[in-house]
Parts: C-alpha cells; sequence; structure tokens
C-alpha cells in the first residue's frame, strides 16, 4: 500500500483566493494607472539621429498643438526631423540662411514648436526664432520636458 | 402563519467578478506601457518681440513695468512704480531694481519666484513682463526663469511674457 509523504489537509475552498485580499489589489491597480495616465504621455519628444540631445524641463502643463517641428540641438538645426543646418557651419548674425529656405518652403507654417537642447545659448536660439518669424511662423512656441507634480 | 418560507439562500461569490476586474485593469496596464512614454512635453507659448518693434503702452495701475535682465551669474529684476506720494506728479516714477544671484552656479528659482511674487502684489493687475536673457543664458535656464514669470498655473504672476 502506498503512503503518502505528506498528509493532505482537508482545506476550506478558496482558500488563498480571499475577497479581502483582492479588493486591495484593485485599488493598488486603480492607483497605477491614475498614476500612469497622469504622468505619461503617448507625445514621443523627438531627438536627432545622433549627438547629445536633452530637453529642459518646465512646469508648464500645456499640451502639444503641432505645427513644425524645429529642434535645436547644439550640433545644428533641425526642421520636420530633417536637418537643414549644422552649427559649425553657420555664420554671421541674424536669420539662418539655409533655415529660412527650408521654412518658406513648408506648408502649413502658422505655428512651430522649437525642441530645444538644454545647453543651448540664446544667442543661437534666438536666431532660430527670429529665423521662423521672419520666414512667416506667425506662432511660436518651446516646448520642454514637464516635471510637475500630480 | 407565514406567507413565504425562508429558504436559506447562498451568497454570491464576487471572487470571479474581482479576477475580472483586475485581469481587464492588467490589459490596460500593458497597453499604457507599451503604447506611452514616461516623457509628458510642457509647452511655453512664447512672444517674441519684433526687431524695432516698439515697447507697450505703459500699464494704468500702480506697478508700470516690470523687466528682467538674465545672465550667467544673476538675474536682476527691475521694476518701474508710480510715485504715490502726495507731492509727486502723475507722471513720476520709481525704478526699483532686485538682484537675484545664482546658488551654485545655477539659476536660484526659489528666490526669484519670492521677489517676482513680492513685485505681483503691489499691482496684480499687472500680467506682462519682458525678459532679456543674455547671450550666454542656457535653454535650462531662460525655461526656469520663464516657469518663474509666469507663476503657478493656479495662480499666475505674470503670464504675459515677452522675450526681447
Amino acid at each position: 500500500m502506498k503512503r503518502s509523504l505528506f498528509r493532505r489537509r482537508a482545506e476550506p475552498a478558496g482558500v488563498g483566493l480571499d475577497v479581502g485580499a483582492l479588493a486591495p489589489m484593485v485599488d493598488m491597480m486603480v492607483l497605477l494607472l491614475v498614476f500612469l495616465l497622469r504622468t505619461y504621455s503617448t507625445d514621443l519628444a523627438p531627438a536627432p539621429e545622433e549627438g547629445p540631445f536633452e530637453l529642459a524641463g518646465t512646469t508648464a502643463d500645456a499640451d502639444r498643438r503641432g505645427g513644425v517641428e524645429l529642434l535645436v540641438s547644439s550640433e545644428g538645426v533641425h526642421v520636420n526631423g530633417h536637418r537643414v543646418a549644422a552649427w559649425e557651419y553657420i555664420e554671421g548674425e541674424g536669420v539662418i540662411e539655409p533655415l529660412y529656405a527650408t521654412l518658406l518652403q513648408v506648408r502649413p507654417k502658422v505655428r512651430a514648436e522649437v525642441h530645444a537642447d538644454a545647453s543651448v545659448p540664446w544667442k543661437r536660439l534666438q536666431r532660430v526664432l527670429q529665423t521662423a518669424e521672419a520666414a512667416g511662423v506667425e506662432e511660436i512656441a518651446l516646448v520642454g520636458v514637464w516635471r510637475g507634480g500630480m | 402563519m407565514r406567507l413565504f418560507r425562508d429558504s436559506p439562500t447562498e451568497e454570491a461569490d464576487v471572487r470571479p467578478t474581482l479576477l475580472g476586474v483586475v485581469t481587464l485593469l492588467f490589459l490596460l496596464l500593458f497597453f499604457l506601457l507599451s503604447t506611452s512614454s514616461g516623457q509628458r512635453l510642457g509647452v511655453i507659448d512664447l512672444r517674441l518681440a519684433a526687431p524695432g518693434q516698439a515697447p507697450p503702452l505703459p500699464h494704468s495701475g500702480v506697478l508700470k513695468a516690470v523687466r528682467l535682465a538674465v545672465g550667467p551669474q544673476a538675474v536682476a529684476i527691475e521694476f518701474e512704480v508710480s510715485t504715490t506720494d502726495i507731492s509727486a506728479s502723475a507722471e513720476s516714477r520709481e525704478l526699483r531694481r532686485i538682484e537675484v544671484p545664482a546658488r551654485e552656479g545655477r539659476l536660484d528659482a526659489v528666490a526669484l519666484a519670492a521677489a517676482l511674487d513680492t513685485i505681483h502684489a503691489i499691482d496684480p493687475s499687472q500680467l506682462a513682463a519682458e525678459v532679456h536673457p543674455d547671450d550666454e543664458v542656457t535653454t535650462a535656464t531662460l525655461l526656469d526663469v520663464l516657469d518663474a514669470v509666469r507663476g503657478p498655473t493656479a495662480a499666475p504672476l505674470f503670464p504675459k511674457v515677452s522675450l526681447r
């Protein structure tokens, strides 16, 4: 006759799946969902294909409204994902010619959103903004990483 | 005699329902994590002054104008206040200046916000401010200054910021 090493205990039905244990789990899941919905975004930040790029932080919580995407990195300027100018070869003051020529061809260009690297100096950023204005962009917005609280 | 007989009723099992909810929440979580990013973006609409553009007309309240000169080492806030002395004329103004030095090489955002709060309290109807960044000021510092000048969304200070 076979004898089992461990004695089987008669367990009441449903042990380990108590309602009292499930309710806090549901609460936690709801809290996690609310946190994710509040802090996560489906709007991914653009970045250049190469080189370092880090957006500066901001407490502004307004959402993006689209428009021409201007990316200003420490190496150059990109329009809608295409590099149009490199700082190394940009000379002089005022309007940046290659950027101006590209922006003139972009349609529609009512609004532009500028994603500038945190380390880019105002001297360069100002030239990009002035060029966008000169090319006929009516609204310009600066984009940063939201660092507000819940 | 009772009309209805008391029959022993069994309590409904809520565990399958709760498990269903948990499963649904798991699916939602998975969906959210796979379609979104932890980096949320914030947008600041800029008001840029065109080259040669005349400054705006002075504000009718006590606080006439607010200007911030942003440098790598300090932020200087200059603001013009109408002189309220009885002997003063309607045109006489007083230029005041508050300097917020950088702390450990970085902008002291707390001190800047406190200074701007004090200035805003002089005349809460003044909503405009001008920011004049130095050539070498980085975008990170500029955004910090713009955030401080605009103030929190719930209690804005100077939401009409123009960059010059």
